[in-house]
């Protein structure tokens, strides 16, 4: 009795419900594939979520560069097919299980993010993002032509060895690991002397760097790590689609929607890519299982963009904080 | 086998052409650091244009230059006011800029895809398909008639920056804009100028681009960085620079689809931007951002 009362102490009631209800909510993310074992007709529920897992991991790691430190990436298209192709090329050529190689394809993408970042990061503002959409179209030149990868046909991947039933599980743990993962270090940086210093990048790159910060290191360092998660997600994506083709991974319209994600959610918060995924996801499953895909969600993507920038430049979780009314349960910087 | 002059020749006609199209990408930035990322797709837009002008009215894409150049740059002032304005003074503005028209871009491509579909144009003038031959050499006659146009043009600007009011205003602004404003000039209105301009001289590129280079709606995102590349390498913000870079890497670029074939064309430019920024990030005639 005398200790539970001792942790009452020690854990402040609020935060105790808050941590209580997103533990509960992982917990049942975790316990929600039984449901598919014990009785079929689940697989599209767990296919949604698994696409939703997906986008937080890329987006949360697209943050702590484009968010944190304010710079915008459309490269990171890039380190997800640099995954995909790397697992891939394994899984084919080899025969190694994509769940194995997916960490090591993080970290390909992570040190190929690193040299590339050395180069494009020793200028500020905009020239970088010049040359990540450059980096984008040089990949893409690059695969289209790359005949041992398949060339603009891609490349098939066999499918995975489990029953129909079953075969979305492992994929959804997979990407749910990722997720958690790239939340909690997305979190553990923002409160970190790091993120610190990228905050700073972010709102004057000259005094930052006249207060002794080498903010050219800090800037390349959050970028390897970023492109880190979408090297895996690119390995896991590539294998469950069994097949891989430049079209799918390398677009513009693939870097517009982490950047989209960002920016609706919240750039530069730890729950603002998360909440943007989860909206994401769910709206194109309405909106695609309604009308079917067409040259208009581009507009759409396009226009809430422009009215995003005009209006809520700090995304629902800015906008909500700015009026006091970020319920705690979101607040999680 | 294509020897060295009549690359220097042909990369040099085209060089021309893609000074046009950066002309007034670097204008935007110089005076407003506006990073105009859908500078292409408006130039896409008014190739599609062009291209309906030449199949209905039977208008030449050299002619519909005196529609789209007016129409582009008074789209282009309606544009910068209900855009660009209200994000005046935001912190981070070139990055607010930046995203705006990301999101410009995306909305246009879209709205071309609907309209007009995903396939290959081309518009195709009785000139497009002949060439002409000086001696051992030889240029594509709408080649040749597009440089000329486009020199044309570049010079008439010159020398409106050069010899008017208005043109020595946006020089000043371009020089520094807190200083321009002391002296008297009305920044706001000069911006708008600008942008107008700059978007004017998107839209005649359109018109030339229409019976040069085939296009679809999602193109302008290569156009984009092709024209990024050889600002950067002339130094953001550097008229001059931009023109250089534009004559440069078109050469580049010719001999390396001679040598490697055209699909690694483009590729020349993406190499030369990491090249810039790893030796020298100012570009050639930019300012070392302090």
């Amino acid at each position: 009795m005398a200790l539970l009362d001792q942790i009452r102490i020690v854990i402040p009631h609020r935060l105790e419900t808050r941590s209580l209800i997103l533990l509960s909510l992982a917990l049942v993310l975790f316990l929600l594939p039984i449901l598919q074992v014990v009785s079929d007709g689940y697989n599209y529920v767990l296919h949604v979520l698994m696409v939703i897992f997906m986008y937080i991991a890329l987006a949360s790691g697209w943050n702590i560069i484009g968010g944190y430190a304010g710079y915008t990436s459309l490269g990171h298209p890039v380190f997800f097919a640099l995954g995909a192709y790397f697992s891939g090329v394994l899984l084919v050529y080899r025969g190694w299980s994509p769940f194995w190689t997916a960490p090591i394809a993080g970290l390909v993408a992570t040190l190929f993010g690193f040299a590339f970042g050395l180069v494009a990061l020793r200028t500020r503002g905009p020239a970088f993002v010049i040359s990540t959409i450059a980096l984008l179209l040089l990949a893409r030149l690059i695969l289209d032509n790359w005949e041992w990868v398949g060339g603009s046909n891609g490349l098939s991947l066999p499918m995975i060895g489990w029953p129909y039933r079953l075969y979305k599980i492992p994929f959804y743990y997979g990407m749910l690991l990722t997720a958690l993962l790239a939340m909690w270090v997305s979190y553990r940086i923002r409160h970190s002397k790091l993120g610190l210093f990228l905050r700073a990048i972010a709102m004057d790159e000259t005094k930052a760097e006249v207060a002794g910060i080498n903010t050219r290191m800090c800037k390349v360092i959050a970028f390897a790590i970023s492109a880190f998660f979408a090297g895996i997600c690119g390995a896991l994506w590539g294998y469950q689609q069994t097949y891989l083709r430049p079209t799918i991974f390398l677009t513009i319209g693939a870097a517009a929607d982490l950047v989209l994600i960002n920016l609706v959610g919240g750039r530069g918060t730890v729950a603002g890519p998360v909440l943007g995924a989860a909206l994401r996801v769910g709206l194109d499953e309405l909106v695609v299982n309604q009308f079917g895909s067409t040259e208009l969600n581009i507009t759409a993507t396009g226009l809430l963009m422009i009215l995003i920038v005009l209006f809520f430049p700090g995304g629902i979780i800015g906008a909500l904080r700015e009026r006091q009314r970020l319920p705690r349960l979101l607040d999680w910087d | 086998m294509t020897s060295g002059l009549q690359i220097l020749i042909l990369g040099l006609a085209l060089g021309g052409v893609y000074a046009l199209m950066a002309i007034g990408l670097s204008m935007t930035y110089g005076v407003m650091r506006i990073l105009n990322l859908s500078h292409a797709a408006f130039m896409v837009l008014g190739a599609y244009l062009a291209y309906w002008a030449l199949q209905i009215l039977r208008i030449d894409p050299l002619v519909s230059i005196l529609i789209n150049g007016p129409l582009f740059f008074i789209f282009g002032i309606i544009l910068y006011r209900i855009l660009f304005v209200p994000l005046a003074g935001r912190p981070r503005y070139t990055e607010a800029t930046l995203l705006l028209s990301f999101g410009l871009a995306l909305s246009i491509e879209g709205m071309m895809g609907a309209l007009w579909t995903g396939i290959y144009r081309l518009a195709n003038p009785p000139y497009a398909t002949r060439s002409l031959a000086f001696g051992s050499f030889y240029i594509p006659e709408g080649q040749m008639y597009a440089t000329a146009a486009s020199l044309w043009i570049l010079t008439a600007l010159w020398g409106f920056l050069q010899k008017t009011r208005f043109g020595r205003a946006i020089r000043a602004t371009m020089q520094n804009r807190t200083a321009a404003q002391i002296v008297g000039v009305n920044v706001e209105r000069i911006s708008a100028l600008a942008f107008g301009l700059g978007m004017a001289s998107a839209g005649i590129s359109g018109s030339l681009l229409s019976f040069l280079f085939p296009f679809f709606p999602g193109k302008h995102w290569q156009w984009i960085s092709i024209l990024l590349s050889l600002v950067v390498l002339g130094g953001m913000g550097s008229l001059i620079g931009t023109v250089v870079g534009a004559l440069m890497l078109a050469v580049a670029s010719v001999y390396v689809s001679s040598i490697l074939g055209p699909t690694w064309s483009p590729a020349t430019f993406y190499a030369a931007l990491f090249l810039v920024l790893m030796i020298r990030p100012q570009g050639l005639f930019g300012k070392r951002e302090v």
